[in-house]
């Protein structure tokens, strides 16, 4: 992917943010079957703000917001611990969470354009869980300060306690306490509604971490459409009526990826967050895993049109019942690796509500909104992952991050179909 | 059998209403003494009759000059006797600091620093556990930024600066609180114990809100966790000597430079019980301020036990093996203090005990000394000369000691415990926690008298006593404003971490 840089982060200080008052003693944050299955991934959500809001970092006015809203999210500041039975959960003991300031010695700009998946992980901080849990901070935030202004927030967890709708409305919520308004999502601790649990095993002791490393060496790199690209390809290609730019996006790089990987690669992973899905729709501030994975099939798909594709992909996610959500929860026991064994492709069209995309609006100084959000997974398997994000242009525009295999990666950066759309790629590595 | 108890429980309650009776006698004897002569007095002037009473004021035959010379007499008297009065110190209002929430230091934060910065030494971290399971302290307490970094930054800058956070907020309050603008204040005196830098803490203030160049102005380091009241004795003879002035007390202890490094067990101690705080002071001479003011104070008390080296030594800063300095305790520490406290207490209570107990004091000495060098000596009770007590919160091993030294009940010492309980150990600022914490409560009253004891390396034991001066609303701000409705809470005595 590129010449060898020098590791551009640099490491400052590391300290440990408290909640603001004491949570109640002895509680603790069980995890679901669901939690458990994404024992193997890591979740990273990274923020860039062209202006940041912090100052002297000790005193500044939004570490104490941060710490209010600690307050408000007791398993996030708890630690990982074993239960006799060997069942692990979360106790909330007010331990903190991690804090590191970093330095970038390049501009924000110069950073979107020219850094690759391996640099941003730099941005974000992260240790695998020790034998011993109970000094482990599984939630930990990196301050990157780039030159010239900027700054990038990162957030990692273990993907067992959180998915990216729930790190997105943390640091919804964070500005929101900055900016002393009531949070629109607070967080809810329920569980998993009895409706998708009642066929589920009991949860079972936590087999040791078999962890063997991903062997491939992956790339990521992020496309950018703009709503025009979309406006023209249904003008031009006659897409169905009901399409969402979800289906559209997905079903090019679903039928790109496949020819670049020349088999006929049909079946992937259909990964949909069902908090809205379900008939007692989960709050937004659902606390923990709310994903579905569901395969879906297409034989020849490197063929196929890809309107034929999008209506599939449409038909898959509009049919998704509780029963065939409930059926996809009853299967997860089963698998170790739920990014990436397939091709996966996530669905974040639910982070857009009414319009405005949730993680844009993550705004500590009026005026000053993200320029741009990455997710990453860690650790995911070696056929790749597909991510359609929001725009933060609000409109039918995408932003589209794909991780593959290196030389897999190097060819679909010149597909012809995809530079069609005039995306703007950023992360990519390429100078 | 129903029967045994009660005769105890009468013969206690009769026991109790004849300590009372001879209470009231010997406290207001003087009173029983001129009231049958002042009734014989007024019996006789009214059988008398106004000619008789005239007849005798003739008979003396004053003239003009002796009456004169008599009034002008009892004139000269009477302004020598308040030419020589010592002025009466005012404690006008003082404003405690309230540390930022970012500051707290869980239980857990606290243990997971220690095992991460000392993890070669399971056991310093084990004995620093120990202690703070024991310890009294709360999940409220806070430490500065810089010990909140792994590992800490104890820079000079970063000490700078926890000063100018913790003593110019503090600061800010009490300006706003009293209404005091800063070109008046005419005496300034800080208080920091481990932080001396040059320019002085005191010059720093003077700096930050720009005070008059003839204030006079005084540093005191070095001096322990009694400082606060060394300090409060400073400026009431300042304030003897300059009539119609203010004076300023700021006392703070700052953490960040002193927070011990090493895994020497003994210094480890004051790592788990010292936090943040401050606390400014406003005390005046002006006869205007005696309106507004909060508190007289009607004694201060120093006693210093320098001399013998048993006390010298035992809280003592050094090195240790590796060239880490920390503050070593003793383990006589408790034995120590009681010894300072008794010593304290010989000059004290005769100033403030009432008549009764004073005598009953004097009976049983006289009694020890002549007859039976057996009996057993008599503790005076101050809880009849005082109604609150602050006992400075250096540790619940001080609190308890001092609790049972003196008899004191559950309630006297409350504002203690609380406040080690809510801000820990903030040295010599933690008297005023105190304090701010029996009137977050409405307890104070006019007239009330306040006894505020302070130990300090050295070892010293200092107290102050004060009066009420009004009775005191409930205050709307304040260190305590936001959590003292959950207080009094209960302290296990081991906390299971």
């Amino acid at each position: 992917m590129g010449i060898v840089q020098e590791n551009r982060v640099e490491v400052k200080s590391m300290l440990t943010a408290v909640s603001s008052k004491p949570s109640r003693s002895g509680r603790v944050h069980p995890f679901t079957t669901l939690d458990n299955a994404m024992s193997r991934h890591t979740l990273h959500v990274i923020v860039y703000y062209p202006r940041s809001p912090f100052g002297s970092f000790d005193l500044d006015s939004v570490r104490i917001s941060l710490s209010e809203l600690l307050s408000m999210y007791p398993p996030v500041v708890g630690r990982v611990a074993k239960t006799p039975d060997g069942i692990l959960e979360v106790k909330c003991n007010d331990a903190g969470l991690r804090t590191l300031k970093a330095k970038v010695c390049v501009g924000i700009d110069e950073w979107l354009r020219s850094a690759d998946g391996h640099d941003e992980s730099d941005l974000t901080a992260w240790e695998d869980m020790p034998e011993d849990p109970s000094t482990w901070a599984p939630f930990r935030l990196q301050i990157n300060e780039f030159e010239g202004g900027g700054v990038a927030i990162g957030l990692s967890c273990p993907h067992r306690q959180a998915d990216a709708t729930t790190l997105t409305v943390l640091l919804k919520s964070w500005t929101e306490a900055q900016r002393r308004r009531c949070l629109v999502h607070p967080p809810s601790f329920s569980p998993l509604p009895s409706i998708l649990t009642d066929d589920t095993d009991a949860v079972k002791p936590n087999s040791a971490s078999i962890s063997e490393p991903i062997s491939t060496k992956t790339a990521t790199a992020t496309f950018r459409f703009s709503s025009s690209a979309f406006k023209k390809y249904v003008e031009e290609e006659g897409i169905f009526p009901k399409a969402s730019p979800l289906d559209v996006f997905a079903a090019l790089f679903w039928t790109r990826v496949a020819l670049v990987k020349r088999k006929s690669h049909d079946r992937v992973c259909m990964c949909v967050d069902f908090r809205r899905l379900l008939p007692n729709p989960l709050p937004y501030g659902f606390f923990g895993n709310a994903l579905n994975f569901s395969s879906l099939e297409m034989t020849n798909v490197a063929d196929q049109g890809i309107v034929h594709v999008a209506r599939l992909i449409n038909d898959h996610v509009t049919n998704l019942t509780v029963e065939k959500i409930r059926s996809d929860l009853n299967r997860v026991g089963e698998q170790e690796l739920m990014y990436g064994r397939d091709l996966t492709i996530v669905n974040m069209e639910h982070m857009i509500v009414e319009g405005d995309p949730m993680m844009y609006d993550a705004v500590f100084e009026d005026g000053v909104r993200p320029v741009h959000v990455s997710y990453r997974i860690g650790n995911v398997g070696g056929e790749g992952v597909i991510m359609v994000m929001p725009s933060p242009e609000k409109g039918f525009g995408r932003v589209v991050s794909v991780t593959l295999p290196e030389e897999e990666m190097s060819k679909l950066l010149v597909d012809q179909e995809i530079l069609r759309f005039e995306p703007k790629i950023i992360l990519s590595g390429v100078k | 059998m129903p029967q045994a108890p009660m005769p105890e429980l009468t013969s206690s309650v009769k026991l109790k209403y004849v300590k009372l009776g001879y209470q009231y006698l010997v406290n207001h004897f003087l009173s029983f003494l001129l009231i049958p002569i002042m009734a014989i007095g007024a019996v006789e002037l009214l059988r008398m009759g106004p000619e008789e009473i005239l007849n005798v004021w003739n008979s003396l035959e004053f003239d003009l000059v002796q009456v004169l010379c008599t009034s002008f007499f009892v004139i000269f008297i009477s302004t020598v006797y308040f030419m020589s009065k010592p002025r009466t110190i005012y404690l006008v209002d003082y404003s405690c600091y309230k540390p930022p929430v970012t500051c707290r230091v869980p239980f857990a934060t606290f243990m997971e620093h220690s095992r991460l910065i000392l993890k070669d030494k399971p056991k310093s971290v084990e004995f620093q556990m120990r202690i703070l399971e024991r310890s009294g302290l709360g999940e409220e307490t806070c430490l500065p930024p810089a010990i909140h970094y792994i590992p800490p930054t104890p820079t000079m800058d970063a000490a700078r600066s926890e000063a100018q956070l913790v003593i110019f907020t503090a600061m800010d309050d009490l300006f706003k609180k009293t209404g005091l603008k800063p070109k008046d204040v005419d005496i300034l005196i800080v208080n920091c114990s481990l932080f001396s830098p040059t320019p002085s803490l005191s010059a720093m203030v003077i700096n930050k809100y720009k005070l008059r160049s003839n204030i006079k102005s005084v540093n005191l380091s070095g001096m322990g966790c009694s400082a606060g009241l060394i300090s409060v004795d400073l400026a009431r003879d300042l304030l003897q000597v300059h009539p119609n002035s203010n004076a300023i007390i700021v006392s703070t202890e700052i953490i960040t430079p002193n927070y011990y490094q090493g895994n020497e067990r003994a210094m480890l101690l004051p790592n788990c019980l010292f936090r943040m705080g401050a606390a400014a002071i406003l005390m005046s001479n002006r006869r205007s301020d005696r309106w507004r003011a909060k508190y007289k104070l009607s004694h201060l008390v120093r006693t210093h036990r320098g001399a013998d080296d048993k006390s010298f030594y035992c809280v003592y800063e050094q090195e240790d093996k590796e060239g880490h300095v920390g503050i070593n305790l003793s383990k006589d520490l408790m034995a120590i203090a009681g010894e300072a406290l008794k010593a304290n207490i010989t000059t004290i209570g005769p100033l403030v005990l009432p008549a009764s107990e004073q005598l009953l004091f004097l009976l049983s000495l006289i009694g020890r000394k002549i007859f039976n060098p057996k009996l057993k000596p008599y503790i005076p009770d101050f809880k009849l000369a005082f109604e609150h007590f602050c006992i400075h919160a250096g540790g619940r091993a001080v609190i308890d000691e001092l609790q049972k030294n003196l008899q004191l009940s559950g309630e006297h010492v409350e504002a203690s415990r609380m406040t080690l309980h809510r801000f820990g150990n903030t040295s010599s600022s933690s008297l005023w926690y105190e304090l701010s914490y029996i009137e977050s409560k409405g307890r104070m009253r006019r007239g009330d008298r306040v006894w505020q004891i302070a130990f300090g390396s050295g070892f010293k034991c200092n107290s102050a006593v004060w009066k009420c001066n009004r009775t005191i609303k409930t205050p709307k701000d304040g260190p305590w404003s936001d959590c003292i409705d959950r207080y009094p809470v209960f302290i296990p005595e081991v906390v299971k971490l």
